[in-house]
């Protein structure tokens, strides 16, 4: 007999209350005169056994009908029949091949472990069931026994983390409208605590099975993010909490730069050397242990020449401030205000409304699909791409609208939903001017960090660097011969720390958490197992029935 | 009328009408307005008249002398004797000062006023009546009389008898025995909170020495079904000894042996030729009466 709700036996112990009521709820009976007491002491000595007896059998009524009502709400599922085959089942088989998964314990991966069982749960099944696999991907592939038992065979270490909450609430919903009476998921994974998610799942009608975790090597060094700002690499080193710091080493190219000893939990911050314009990639790396995959990660940063700035006379005093902290160089040529010019150019709306026709007329000649509109409601910016600018208020703007259909152009901020900057080509719009009349912008520490991408990156096509879940690597983005960005691909961090998920804990999975040994005997239970709890209730019924009946017919 | 048939209300309508000389004379006669003669046929009785025999009538009556000198069938009527010695036994032990309900008398006061209209009844029939009370000891006396102001004797003996302190009635009682050395009508007023055994040898004692015994067992309502909260201490008045009991548990078995016991009085008594009546405290005074006679 297995319980749906184990937890919940812990109620039992409310099978003491009777008990401690009659022990704990005496009280001093009010006193009454009674000249007749002979009488009474008689009619006492006479029924006392069978007085006695009534309380005892009063007693043993009311334990027993809280024990039931625990045992029921614990939902017991009782065999029903012996071995042999299953009912038709809807199964899906949730293998999590997260990078976790190929951590190496006793010598053997976890992967290999985690095969075999998800092999006998596809294996045990029939051909009149239905079969669902979801790796690590989160894709739920339906199939028949033979393909999805290829997949499983050719399926190695995935660089994505699987959230397990998430995987299994998807999988009861794929199930949920087939026909198939009997419904199951289950769940093989290391089960490590990070990949449960925090949301707790309501499994009802489909039987849950989880593998319960492998032992894991919780002790676990990994490197998180590497991000390069101003000439410095902030490392974050991750893993299971309380593990051992370990050496650290950061390499450019194939040069050593430094070495450092480092543990969960902490950021190195290293000076880079100052390298020429171009984009540079290196890697920080940890001496290895036994989960490897997070023991290394790329970093990649780019030294940009700074543009030779030719601001027009009316972009105002805070941009004019901003430019001087910058300090512009002769990088490329880029204007800043007024007309586009034939090179690159940042355009503020004029002062003037009635000059907004003459600098729509300029974009058009120089081929820009976008041009100003009309005069935009108040409202706040939010930008993915510069994420220094959310939540900034803009009292005073212009409609970017697009004017033709260009290949060219991406949409960096917006207020109200609508572009407040647009980059098109070398040409980059700006919605409001620069100015504490149009927005709160030159007010914030954002600023002068906003110009700069403004005239050094943004204008010349350059994105910043984008970080993205995958295997270890960088891509770069090319326009032309120029080299415009960068994507480094690493691990998701939370899967550094191995720490196990307890039992408990795995239960917020909606289902039996179940060792090797006895998942493969709990699945395809919906045919040969029967929930005992409505039998309970009706036994609890009789039960309170006939302490009823010994209570008032006793009397 | 009905109405005004005071001896056939509640008593504790009948007690609050005013003292107990009130009470009694008012149960007296709506007593006596209900019947034709005393009820109280004495054992002692004297021939009054002849009248002609009539089939059914008792073959000991008839009078042979009188066949024999007139060759005719005649039967003797007999009344009862005038000077025929009563003795009320009142039992006031602290027990008696007990009732189950706040409208209803306590046995003891409703004895009072039952004795009071009992000796009522005797002394208009001109016998002599007298009065014991006693709990654990005789308390007080009232030697048995007919002469005028003998039942405003009585009465105030009755009032000025204060509830007893008492536990165990049967000392008294053999006590009691001595005092009546005459033959007459006895009539024990007691709630029987007593040793069977015990008691019933000192009325035994009585009917031996030739007195008519009458037992009125007086109880209280409340005493012949159990009730009461979930869970009492319940305390006897008298030997003050508790026990804690749950009514509604134990009110079966309690009825069973209240039950018990008074079947066990009542044969007891007729065993010794002895009358047993059990009069309820809320049995109106006229119909007690009634029993007793």
């Amino acid at each position: 007999m297995t319980f749906l709700h184990p937890l919940v036996l812990l109620g039992l112990a409310a099978g003491a209350i009777p008990t401690l009521l009659h022990l704990l709820a005496r009280h001093e009976p009010p006193d009454a005169d009674f000249p007749a007491l002979r009488y009474l002491t008689e009619a006492e000595r006479r029924s006392a056994h069978r007085v006695r007896l009534r309380h005892l059998i009063l007693l043993a009524l009311r334990t027993a009908l809280v024990l039931l009502i625990v045992l029921a709400a614990a939902r017991p599922l009782l065999r029903t029949t012996a071995g042999g085959g299953h009912a038709p089942t809807a199964l899906v088989v949730i293998f999590d091949n997260s990078p976790s998964a190929g951590a190496v314990v006793e010598g053997r991966p976890v992967l290999e472990r985690l095969r075999e069982v998800a092999r006998g749960s596809v294996n045990a099944a029939r051909p009149e069931d239905h079969l669902w696999l979801m790796l690590a991907d989160g894709v739920a592939r339906a199939g028949e026994r033979s393909a999805l038992l290829a997949v499983i065979d050719s399926a190695g270490v995935a660089p994505w983390r699987l959230d397990l909450g998430d995987a299994v609430t998807r999988a009861v919903q794929v199930i949920s409208d087939d026909p198939l009476p009997n419904r199951e998921v289950h769940v093989v994974s290391d089960l490590e605590r990070s990949a449960l998610g925090s949301a707790r799942v309501e499994a009802r009608g489909t039987l849950v099975l989880v593998l319960a975790g492998a032992t894991l090597p919780a002790p676990n060094r990994g490197v998180g993010r590497a991000v390069v700002t101003d000439g410095q690499l902030a490392v974050n080193v991750l893993g299971t909490p309380g593990t051992d710091p370990g050496a650290v080493t950061v390499r450019l190219g194939s040069t050593v730069v430094t070495h450092a000893l480092a543990g969960p939990g902490t950021t190195l911050t290293i000076p880079l050397p100052v390298e020429p314009p171009g984009w540079w990639q290196g890697d920080v790396t940890l001496e290895p242990d036994e989960f490897r995959a997070d023991d290394q990660v790329p970093f990649v940063w780019h030294v940009a020449r700074e543009s030779d700035v030719h601001p027009a006379s009316d972009v105002g005093p805070f941009v004019t401030a901003a430019l001087a902290v910058l300090e512009t160089r002769s990088g490329p040529v880029v204007r800043l205000g007024g007309l586009p010019g034939p090179g690159p150019s940042v355009l503020l709306p004029p002062l003037e409304p009635a000059l907004v026709g003459e600098l729509d007329r300029a974009l058009a000649a120089r081929g820009s699909s976008w041009r100003y509109g009309q005069s935009g409601s108040p409202g706040v910016l939010a930008s993915r791409a510069l994420a220094e600018l959310g939540g900034v208020a803009v009292a005073q703007r212009y409609r970017l609208e697009r004017s033709v259909s260009g290949s060219d152009s991406a949409i960096l901020a917006t207020v109200n939903g609508e572009p407040w900057l647009v980059r098109d080509g070398d040409l980059v719009l700006v919605g409001s001017r620069l100015d504490t009349a149009w927005t709160d912008l030159p007010r914030r520490v954002a600023f002068v960090p906003f110009v700069d991408a403004l005239v050094n990156r943004l204008v010349r096509g350059e994105t910043p660097v984008e970080w993205m879940e995958g295997r270890p690597r960088i891509e770069f983005r090319v326009r032309g011969l120029d080299t415009v960005g960068a994507k480094v691909y690493g691990l998701d961090p939370r899967v550094s720390d191995l720490t196990a998920a307890t039992a408990e804990e795995a239960r917020g999975l909606g289902g039996m958490v179940l060792p090797a040994a006895q998942f493969a005997a709990a699945s395809f239970a919906g045919g040969r197992r029967a929930d005992a709890s409505g039998l309970l209730l009706a036994l609890a019924l009789v039960v309170a029935g006939a302490e009823l009946g010994v209570a008032t017919l006793g009397r | 009328m009905v109405a005004t048939r005071i001896d056939l209300l509640d008593p504790w309508d009948v007690a609050r009408l005013g003292g107990i000389e009130i009470v009694a004379r008012g149960v007296v006669e709506g007593f006596l307005s209900g019947v034709h003669r005393s009820p109280f046929r004495g054992f002692s009785v004297e021939f009054t008249e002849h009248r002609a025999y009539q089939p059914g009538d008792e073959l000991r009556y008839l009078d042979w002398r009188m066949l024999a000198r007139s060759d005719r069938l005649f039967v003797k009527q007999f009344e009862e004797e005038t000077n025929l010695r009563a003795m009320i036994l009142i039992d006031v032990s602290r027990s008696m000062a007990w009732r189950g309900a706040d409208a209803r008398l306590t046995k003891r006061a409703y004895v009072d006023r039952l004795a009071a209209a009992l000796a009522l009844v005797l002394l208009r029939q001109r016998d002599a009546t007298g009065l014991i009370a006693f709990d654990d000891a005789v308390r007080t006396v009232v030697s048995a009389r007919v002469k005028g102001g003998q039942w405003a004797r009585l009465v105030r003996a009755i009032v000025e008898t204060p509830d007893g302190v008492g536990t165990a009635a049967e000392p008294a009682l053999r006590q009691v025995t001595s005092l009546l050395t005459r033959r007459g009508l006895v009539v024990l007023m007691s709630d029987l909170l007593l040793d069977r055994r015990l008691t019933m040898t000192a009325l035994q004692y009585l009917r031996h020495r030739g007195h008519h015994v009458i037992v009125c067992h007086v109880v209280d309502p409340a005493e012949l079904e159990l009730s009461g909260p979930a869970e009492v201490r319940f305390r006897d008045p008298e030997s003050q000894a508790t026990l804690v009991v749950r009514p509604r548990e134990l009110a079966r078995a309690y009825e069973a042996t209240v039950a018990r016991e008074t079947i066990a009085w009542r044969s007891t008594c007729r065993r010794q030729r002895i009358a047993y009546h059990q009069v309820r405290t809320d049995l109106p005074f006229g119909l007690a009466l009634r029993m007793l006679g």
